[in-house]
This record gives C-alpha cells, structure tokens and sequence, in this order.
C-alpha cells in the first residue's frame, strides 16, 4: 500500500509517514481532527483530502487558504501518482507507493482528462510562473465593441452593445429604417463569439452588405456597409 | 413558431465508472442544457444534476407566471428571453454552491453548464466552463460558446499559448458553476433559419471528435442517430470521459412576415 510521507522542506527527515490503504479516505489539515495533522498557520484547519476512487487516489484542495501544491503546481484536484510531491504550507508530503505494488494504469492521459477549476486569483500568477515569455494580462475576453456609423438614411452612430440587434420598420426596433418594403424586423444583427453576424428576418427587400445581398446569415467585418432599405451604414469597431 | 426536432443522449464511456454528465430536453420551453460535473466521489454528479434541475424548475415556474421579477438585475444589452436563461443560470450557480458550502463530502464540487432555449426566431446560448456549442449552418460550423478554460483565454491573448502552454491546462476551468458566490456566464443569441443544427456537447465528446467530424455526422443522420453515432465514434476512440451530445435541428420556421408582403403573398394565392 502507498505510503505518505510527511517532511518539513524537501530534504529534511521525515516528521511522520502514513500508510494509505485502498478504499481509505484521509484528510489534512490543521485542527486535531485530521488524519495527518500539521500544526502550522499556512495550513488550513481543512486543507485537502485524499480519496480512493476505485481507479486511483484522488487529492482535493478543500478550498484552502494559501493552495495545495503538487510537483509545484497549484492543484485543486489531482490524481496521484507514484512520487508526487504535495506542498501543503512550507511542509511537503511525498506520496509513493510500495514496492512492486500493482499501481493503476499511467493515468497521464486519464489525469489530464480529469477537469479541474482554477482559482481565478491564483491563476494568472501561477502562469506567469510557468510561462515566462507569455506576455499580456487576461483583460478585455470580451472583443471590442461594433459601432455602425450612418452613411445615408440616419444621422449619427449607434453603438452595437446588445447581443442581437433588431433593424426593421417596427418602432420597437432597436435602429428603425423606413422602406415600403422593409420588413418590421428587417434583420438582426448577432453578437457572436467570433464577431458580429448580420441575418436577414422578413421583408420583401433582403438587406445588402458590400453590395451583396444577404439571403440568411453573413459574417460582418470592420467597414462593410450595411444597406437595408434607405438606410446605409458602415462597421466600425471600436477597439 | 418554430420546431425543433431534438435528440440527446449520454453514455457513461470506457475508462469512467460513473457518469457525472447531466442533460435536459424540454421541446415544451424549448431549452436544452448540458451539465459536466466534477468533484470526486458522487459530487460531480450531484453538482451537474443540481444545475440541470434548477434551470428546469426555474423555467417552468417562470413561464407560468409571465410577469414574474428576475432573480438578477436587467442586463439591457440582452433579451428578455435571454434575461431568463440567466436567472435560471445563476440560480443553479447559487444552488450548487450552497450545496457545497453546507454538506463537507460535496466541498469543491461544480459542473460546468451549455445551455440553448429558442424563442419564436432566435436561438439563445449561455455556458460556463467548457461544454462547447456548435451552430452548423450549411457546411459551415462556428462555436456559439466560449471555453472557459486555460488555454482557450490564453489564445485569445496570444495565438502560441497552445504550443507553450503544457497539456495539463487542458482541462483546466477558469469559470464554473458553484465554485462561488456568483458566476459569469457568457451568451449571444442568434437568428435562427430552417435546417440549422445546434448541438451541445460535454468534452467528452470533443475531445474525441472534431468539429468538422459533427457536422458530417449530423449532415448525414436525423438526430437521434446522430447522437448514437457521435457516441460511438467517441467510444471507439477510447472513451476516456462521459460523452453526452444533445442534437438540436431547427425542422420548421415561419418567417416573420410583414404587412405588406403577407398582402402580396394573397395576391399570389
């Protein structure tokens, strides 16, 4: 059965080493009420925990305060493998198994499929330290903001900050273009992931991009122009 | 009016011993979520069940009383549609998250969400976490989610982050659900037209299948036997995770007709 190894710092003896059996759960931690207790003020009063899963032994940070650490990597859930190395605290626990004892298969790839959550907090610190060259901080996920920019048949801007933006006769559209055959919601324009798309609704008149008419669904980019019924507009984004 | 002819199915896979995947039909509302919890033991499963139920209850609660109050504030840049399926979202955030908070095996339990409810025209889409959602238009297929994860916000910021950036970020979430007090979603909502296929997906399935292999797949096969079939070729690969695949195809649309041309369509008559 693997065995637990608790150290205080990499090299230095061993403070107390545990047997971890099959089936068993473990929990570490501060308080006295834990399996493997360490008494230090980095360590929460439930730090992690260790479980049996049928297939392998599973560590969960329980949601501490300064992290779990495995090979020197941030982990909230983690499948044990021979060796690994928890840093919990300044304190480290080696984890090995005995010798000549069946393990689970190499989980690397099974491990790598398990999902984890990031603590958003940590996160960009620890990839800093991972990936020095990566520059950049994690701002504006959010693409920048379209504007259409009237040219004909309208005065002014209109700033695309909805998710999807109705064009059409009705009063209620959000840009109202008049046209005897401009339907009431002529088109809408769709705040995608990957952009704005312009679809076209109802109306006699199907609306125009570049001088193209849309039938249903076409991609928009910087400066096209938009034409449905009077009105002709053009895609600025703003940056 | 529209119809919507859907399919959903998950499958437990090869390598896992249980399934911590949840999925919701309901072509009464019209919505249709997939959940893909996580959290060791049963939690995963409890996490992602939570977040399907929730949704469901609170959809259900919210149709029958039409002027009901939102749970959240108003976000205007959104529909009112897509205000609900917020909510809904947001209660299941809060739900899962209390969840953990009260019982000490659930701690650090959470499931991601992708969710699609229709309105007469439209299509609204919402996840957290990296349950993708394709819209396959034609031969084209584009992403309607936005993955939560390590590497895809690192790619955004710059485009080698994948060739750096080791495999173990793979899986790793920047957003779920019930890992906090709140959760941000991400959602747009788009215009829908006849023969357009929407299919929600747990990683299960795409890590295994690529988007390209989906739209063959559904091209071919009513949804039903796309999602059998989408299963299988992900099994065949290995299963490493529960596959769950929910197959959405819009079958009929009326177009939104205006006065004048419902007039020129009598004429015709």
């Amino acid at each position: 059965m693997p065995t637990l190894t608790l150290k205080f710092k990499k090299d230095s003896a061993k403070i107390k080493e545990y047997r971890l059996e099959r089936g068993q759960s473990i929990s570490i931690g501060r308080r006295e009420n834990n399996d493997i207790v360490i008494e230090n003020l980095a360590v929460s009063g439930h730090h992690a925990k260790i479980d049996w899963t049928g297939n392998g032994f599973l560590l969960t940070d329980l949601k501490s305060k300064n992290g779990t650490f495995v090979n020197d990597q941030l982990a909230i859930s983690h499948w044990l493998k021979d060796k690994d190395v928890i840093t919990i605290g300044k304190h480290i626990i080696e984890f090995q198994y005995g010798q000549g004892e069946v393990q689970p298969d190499d989980q690397s790839d099974d491990a790598m499929g398990e999902t984890m959550v990031m603590d958003t907090g940590k996160y960009r610190s620890m990839l800093a330290k991972n990936v020095s060259s990566m520059a950049g901080q994690g701002q504006g996920q959010e693409a920048g903001i379209g504007m259409l920019s009237f040219l004909a048949g309208g005065e002014g801007e209109v700033e695309l900050t909805k998710k999807l933006t109705k064009v059409g006769k009705n009063a209620s559209s959000d840009i109202v273009v008049s046209g005897l055959t401009v339907g009431q919601t002529a088109a809408t324009i769709s705040k995608r992931p990957d952009g704005y798309y312009l679809s076209y609704v109802g109306g006699m008149s199907k609306p125009r991009v570049n001088g193209a008419t849309v039938k249903e669904s076409v991609a928009l980019k910087q400066f096209d122009v938009i034409e449905i019924g009077s009105a002709k507009m053009q895609l600025i984004s703003k940056g | 009016m529209i119809v919507i002819e859907a399919a959903g199915q998950t499958d437990v896979g090869k390598k896992r011993k249980g399934n911590e995947d949840s999925l919701y039909l309901d072509d009464d509302l019209k919505i249709y979520v997939v959940a893909d919890g996580m959290g060791g033991h049963q939690a995963g499963e409890v996490a992602s069940g939570l977040v399907v139920k929730t949704i469901q209850d609170y959809m259900r609660s919210i149709r029958n009383n039409d002027d009901a109050e939102e749970l959240v504030g108003i976000d205007q840049r959104l529909s009112k549609e897509a205000n609900r399926l917020l909510s809904s979202i947001h209660l299941g955030n809060r739900v899962v998250f209390q969840k953990s908070e009260d019982k000490p095996g659930y701690k650090g339990m959470g499931s991601t969400v992708s969710a699609v409810f229709f309105t007469d025209h439209t299509a609204i889409a919402a996840n957290v976490g990296d349950s993708p959602i394709y819209l396959i238009r034609g031969h084209e297929v584009s992403n309607l989610s936005v993955l939560h994860t390590v590497i895809a916000e690192q790619m955004a910021i710059n485009p080698d982050a994948e060739r750096q950036l080791s495999r173990k970020f793979k899986h790793m979430l920047t957003r779920a659900m019930g890992i906090d007090r709140t959760v941000e979603p991400d959602t747009c909502e788009i215009q829908c037209f006849k023969d357009d296929v929407i299919v929600i997906a747990s990683d299960g399935l795409t890590d295994k299948v690529s988007p390209e292999e989906i739209r063959d797949v559904v091209g071919e096969h009513p949804p039903q036997g796309a999602c059998q079939g989408l299963i299988d070729l992900a099994n065949h690969r290995g299963g490493d995770d529960n596959i769950t695949v929910i197959v959405l195809k819009v079958a009929e649309l009326q177009e939104e007709k205006g006065g004048l041309l419902k007039w020129i369509a009598r004429l015709f008559k």
